[in-house]
């Protein structure tokens, strides 16, 4: 690459754009990377572009099979369910509340772990050995589990659903923030600053967290698979999205009792989650394949 | 550690082996004999007495008892059956019963009869349930919702003993419904040596949940929740049962169902989906038969907004029945105009019911000050039953009709069974999806059962309408024993119950089941549940 | 070994305060009374209610409250039931073996099968093998349980009959309570039957084990792939093929051993999440185990019953990490004695 300017420090990319240039090599990372942008349009946008609302029931065109099949109709293209709502609506709003709310989930759970995670790795002794273990017995709940006492206490309903999965998520994050920092604060530039006689703070804004950024974001990719089964399973289970509402999940739940006669509305929910989680899990995958070669490099 | 790479094709291997031996099905012999029912859900109690549920009606009455007089399954008429004759007299208020000779109870693990059944059985059965000191009466809980629906404890002046095996039944009135209730699903008979053993043992909770009866299966093991197990009855009066087994398979997923009878895990599934399916299905018989029940939505009448008979009017306006017939019952039932199915003799045809009109519905609802509509709860029970194979799809539709006049349904359904009926008994819901199957074919199990003020106590009437306009018809038409009077009667109340919308009735459905081929016999019947008395396996 | 057994004992001791303490303060969090939510007594009389009040120390502070709770705990007594009105106790001792037996059962094949798996992928890594298992391993963790677990059922049981959907025996078979373990209590009966039952109980087994096992046996193999790799990557491989090795000999007598024991360490963590995926999946197979049986509790909002099974449950998860750290411990002696070690 031919260089413009003398100074090689000033054309220095960012940590974040290294890890891009690393990201992007292989094309199967690309490809479910391009899935994962996809799907947050679609989450987006969904509303606004449906063919059909997804309550509307058209009572004419029941248990409708999709359209390829002979008794298919092309206004429905992925057919109809028992009560003749739109299946291709349905899964695309489905993609607002599934994908879409597993982000939101995933970047609240984030920032509360990162401040809880940080303000932990700066305390020491006895407090801090407490905390270590009480996240070592939430780890040691299953997720389920803890989502379940979450939502006995809540009551059910997808907002009580989608809190639970936070506080589900929230020690994971803590953990690997706590760890993190405890290992950048070990490191000789934070001595240096320190000796600057900056505060524990400042090198935490200033210094640290750049360095610890890509690893969150891994850790978030991987929450994220994490939250988007948890909430269609939560939806499966019937203590998620109530009734008319589209979520995978729950959308699944409702099909199988149709699972014999009609398979699609089964198939398809159980599909769009496969395919969501796996765009993620690439995302994901490819995130820590580049970390790895730019540590290596 | 040194053979890593072949451990993977050492367990594929063995588990190759495994299969195929399966597949050699050596496990036929014990099953040869044995059938397995899965139905729907867990019964309450293993006594009918005591309740009048379906589910529990099905797994044991006819399995576990008999009645004095039982219904002939074709033609619905009175047949003998613990009681070999009877005789009643002119003015209809004494009714005698001879009793047969060779009924034997059940011998168990838990009892062992050292007497054949006689007059005091019958007096036990029935005394525990009218008289209110009976040691017996208080024991689970004191309800006899069948039998205080029916007004018994009014009805009948004395019950006594003329000699070991004849029995005489005193009314105060004559009362045309009354064999019919004797006959009816709840009016099962006990063994009072075996009540006087648990008496003795201080243990008398456990009538009602070891039972000990005369019908051709006897009680082995109950898995709460889960299965019950029964043997056949050797000494059974009518002929042992052939089978070995006989096992209720409780699985309350209709889904689930289906698939173990796909996959063979099932002999007879109860209220089966997908009937195309099963039709198509070379080795599946799928088989229906009319039954006298009624589907309905229900309102609390005491809660506001549906105190106001407008209000409930005016819903019953907004309701596309048609809609739900073809949705939730696939076509396979007729929408219901009345509380009575069109096959009753009480069934008045000019009582049409409110058409399906937005208009009209709107109009009301503006009369009785909810231009804007509100919001309301609706409850759908949790299973399946023939009179509504799918709540939860109903609930969505009535959603769904609703938001047109701007009222706002959320729909309660995730209650188990007993708990959602208990909570609907104490008045928790605002209205209600459920329905009714007849314990007998005379009208009056419709009238009084669902809407009469007595039973708001006894928590079968869940709208907790109570007219004494309606209660006095329903007397009434108890008391004459000519069937044009009766029917005249019953056009009142049916016309009341039109202008009043306690309930909306929605449909009178068959009520189905699913079996595979090499089950035979004659399993359903169009009142009181099933009969695996006479059914064998190939 | 001895300070190694203490550590984990003195742990043992504190996650157990941890759990009651939650498990407690959960009766004040859930909705209702809190008496009842700790006792399960939805039909207590106004006087049984001022004896449980009493029993449980709840005119005292808020901390004999907890230790009166203990005590109870320790009696084995959990409360009842709201739902069912029989005492928790029992209701665990009857659905805990099922799920222990599914899981663990579904943990040793998950480990039979994942990691030779990834030593296979790390062996040949970065061709087409490798990249075969890993897309596979992929879609292995990203498919939702409960999808994959109707699939299996509609494939294996209905499409091509091998294996039975629901339950853990077909109730044929009467087979008598002893230890709930299915299998074991099969052996120990005198059924005349008993071959027969044990083929028809593993039979049941198989499809829900596989499902449980399925995300797992795909963690556990990129587990072993990178734990391989990075085995592969130490000086004393590099020692051993400068002496002449084979590859073969290297990884059979070098590699193998100490990737495994790196893997096993791990195992532990992933414990708790195969418990989650058996309770869906016993939902779906109505496998009579605690998981249904918990989220059953929540429809009926069977309060008692949940605090029950988290104490259970998660007491179970941790014997078995404890378990795991022993096997850790036993294979690889530099976890014993960390001092020494480095």
């Amino acid at each position: 690459m031919a260089r413009d300017k003398v100074y090689q420090e000033e054309d220095f990319p960012t940590p974040l754009m290294q890890l891009w240039h690393n990201f992007k090599q292989p094309p199967v990372v690309m490809i479910g990377f391009s899935c994962f942008i996809f799907l947050i349009i679609l989450a987006v946008v969904a509303n606004f572009i449906t063919p059909y609302s997804a309550v509307e029931n058209h009572l004419d065109y029941l248990l409708l099979p999709p359209a390829w099949s002979n008794e298919g109709n092309i206004s429905f293209l992925l057919g109809t369910d028992n009560l003749g709502r739109d299946m291709l609506s349905r899964l695309m709003q489905g993609a607002s509340l599934t994908f879409g709310l597993s982000i939101i989930v995933v970047a609240v759970s984030l920032v509360i772990g990162v401040i809880i995670g940080s303000l932990s790795a700066l305390t020491t002794g006895i407090k801090s050995s407490i905390l270590n273990h009480f996240l070592d017995v939430i780890l040691s709940i299953p997720s389920l589990l803890l989502a379940i006492i979450i939502v006995a206490i809540l009551g059910p309903g997808l907002e009580n659903t989608l809190w639970a999965i936070i506080m589900v998520l929230i020690p994971q994050f803590v953990h690997i923030t706590r760890n993190a920092v405890k290992e950048e604060f070990a490191k000789d530039y934070v001595l240096a600053s320190r000796l600057d006689g900056a505060n524990s703070f400042r090198i935490l804004r200033y210094s640290v967290f750049p360095n610890i950024i890509e690893k969150l974001i891994s850790q978030a990719t991987l929450a994220q698979s994490a939250a988007i089964l948890d909430i269609a399973a939560l939806g499966f289970l019937g203590l998620g999205a109530p009734l008319p509402m589209p979520e995978w999940g729950a959308m699944l739940a409702n099909g199988i009792d149709m699972f014999y006669i009609a398979p699609w509305t089964v198939y398809l929910p159980g599909l769009a989650i496969l395919f969501s989680v796996i765009a993620t899990n690439l995302v994901g995958e490819g995130m820590r394949h580049a970390l790895k070669v730019r540590k290596e490099s | 550690m040194a053979n890593f790479k072949q451990t993977p094709h050492y367990y594929l291997t063995l588990l190759l082996l495994m299969l195929s031996a399966c597949d050699a099905n050596e496990a036929l012999h014990l099953s040869k004999n044995s059938v397995i029912y899965c139905s729907e859900g867990a019964p309450e109690s293993f006594n009918p007495q005591t309740v009048t549920s379906g589910t529990t009606i099905d797994a044991t009455a006819n399995q576990l008892y008999n009645r004095l007089i039982e219904f002939n399954p074709t033609d619905n008429t009175i047949i003998p059956a613990i009681a070999k004759s009877w005789h009643v007299t002119r003015d209809g208020k004494m009714i005698t019963f001879y009793l047969r000779k060779d009924v034997q109870f059940h011998h168990t693990s838990y009892f062992t009869p050292t007497r054949k059944l006689n007059a005091d059985d019958i007096l036990f059965s029935f005394n525990r349930m009218l008289d209110k000191t009976h040691p017996y009466h208080a024991v689970s809980g004191g309800k006899y919702p069948f039998f205080q629906n029916a007004q018994f404890a009014d009805l009948i002046d004395s019950i006594e003993r003329i000699n070991s095996h004849t029995v005489r039944f005193r009314l105060n009135h004559s009362d045309s419904s009354f064999l019919a209730n004797i006959g009816g699903n709840s009016a099962v008979i006990l063994s009072k040596e075996y009540a006087d053993q648990l008496a003795g043992m201080n243990t008398m909770a456990e009538l009602d949940n070891l039972p000990i009866g005369t019908g051709p299966f006897k009680f082995k093991q109950y898995s709460s929740g889960t299965f019950i197990r029964y043997e056949p009855h050797q000494e059974y009066w009518r002929g042992k049962s052939e089978l070995k087994q006989l096992l209720f398979d409780i699985t309350p997923r209709d889904t689930g169902r289906l698939t173990k009878l796909l996959a063979g895990e099932c002999d007879v599934i109860a209220y089966p989906i997908a009937h195309e399916k099963i039709r198509q299905h070379p080795d599946l018989i799928l088989e229906s038969v009319t039954s006298f029940n009624v589907g309905y939505f229900g309102f609390n009448t005491r809660i506001a907004p549906f105190d106001n008979p407008k209000v409930r009017q005016a819903l019953a306006y907004a309701i596309n029945k048609q809609a739900i017939l073809e949705t939730v019952y696939t076509g396979q039932a007729e929408i219901a105009t009345g509380l009575i199915p069109n096959s009753s003799w009480a069934h008045d045809a000019s009582i049409i019911g409110q058409e399906y009109s937005v208009t009209k519905a709107k109009q009301l609802l503006t009369e009785a000050g909810y231009p804007e509509g509100f919001s309301m709860d609706l409850w759908a029970m949790p299973v399946q039953r023939a009179y509504n194979p799918n709540a939860i799809t109903m609930a969505k539709l009535i959603q769904a009709d609703l938001q047109k006049l701007d009222i706002k349904v959320s729909i309660v359904s995730d209650y188990e069974w007993t708990t959602f009926l208990r909570k609907i008994s104490e008045g928790e819901h605002q209205s209600v999806l459920l329905g009714w199957s007849a314990d007998h074919p005379d009208p009056d199990n419709f009238f009084s059962t669902l809407l009469s003020c007595g039973a708001i106590n006894t928590g079968s009437n869940r709208t907790f309408w109570c007219n004494q306009e309606f209660d006095q018809l329903v007397q009434a038409a108890l008391q004459t024993d000519n069937i044009n009077t009766r029917k005249g009667y019953y056009s009142q109340a049916l016309a009341l119950i039109n202008e009043q919308v306690p309930l909306i009735p929605i449909a009178h459905s068959k009520r189905y089941q699913a079996r595979a081929k090499h089950i035979s016999g004659t399993l359903l019947r169009s009142i009181g549940g099933i009969d695996f008395h006479g059914v064998t396996k190939n | 070994m001895l300070i190694f057994t203490l550590r984990r004992i003195s742990l043992f001791f504190f996650t157990m305060l941890l759990l009651t303490i939650l498990s407690f303060s959960l009766s004040f969090l859930f909705p209702g009374e809190q008496l009842i939510n700790l006792t399960g007594q939805i039909n207590a009389t106004p006087e049984h209610l001022a004896a449980l009040a009493h029993q449980y120390q709840q005119q005292a502070s808020i901390v004999s409250q907890y230790f009166s709770y203990l005590s109870h705990l320790f009696q084995g007594d959990m409360g009842y039931s709201m739902a069912s009105q029989l005492p928790i106790t029992t209701e665990i001792f009857h659905r805990l073996p099922a799920t222990i037996e599914l899981t663990s059962v579904a943990l040793l094949i998950a480990m039979f099968f994942g990691i030779p798996i990834g030593f296979f992928a790390a062996i040949y890594h970065r061709k087409v093998p490798d990249n075969l298992i890993l897309a596979i391993a992929m879609i292995g963790y990203s498919i939702p349980v409960f999808w994959l677990g109707m699939l299996a059922i509609l494939i294996f049981s209905i499409q091509l009959g091998w294996l039975p959907s629901a339950g853990q025996i077909s109730l044929l078979f009467e087979i008598e309570y002893v230890t709930g373990l299915q299998l074991i209590d099969i052996l120990l009966s005198d059924s005349e039957y008993k071959w027969q039952a044990f083929q028809d109980a593993t039979r049941h087994l198989i499809l829900p084990v596989i499902v449980v096992a399925l995300a797992p046996a795909t963690i556990f193999m990129r587990l072993a792939r990178t734990a391989m790799l990075e085995v592969l990557d130490t000086h004393y491989i590099t020692a051993a093929q400068a002496k002449g090795l084979t590859f073969a000999q290297i990884i059979y007598r070098h590699a193998m051993r100490n990737a495994v024991i790196k893997v096993i360490r791990d195992v532990g963590l992933q414990f708790a999440n195969l418990v989650t995926i058996a309770m869906i999946t016993e939902m779906i197979f109505s496998w009579p185990g605690i998981g249904s049986w918990l989220i059953e509790s929540i429809y009926q909002r069977d309060y008692t019953a949940i605090q029950g099974g988290l104490i259970v449950l998660s007491t179970f998860i941790f014997i078995v990490h404890i378990i795991i750290d022993f096997v850790y411990a036993a294979l690889n002696p530099l976890a014993r004695e960390p001092n020494h070690g480095t």
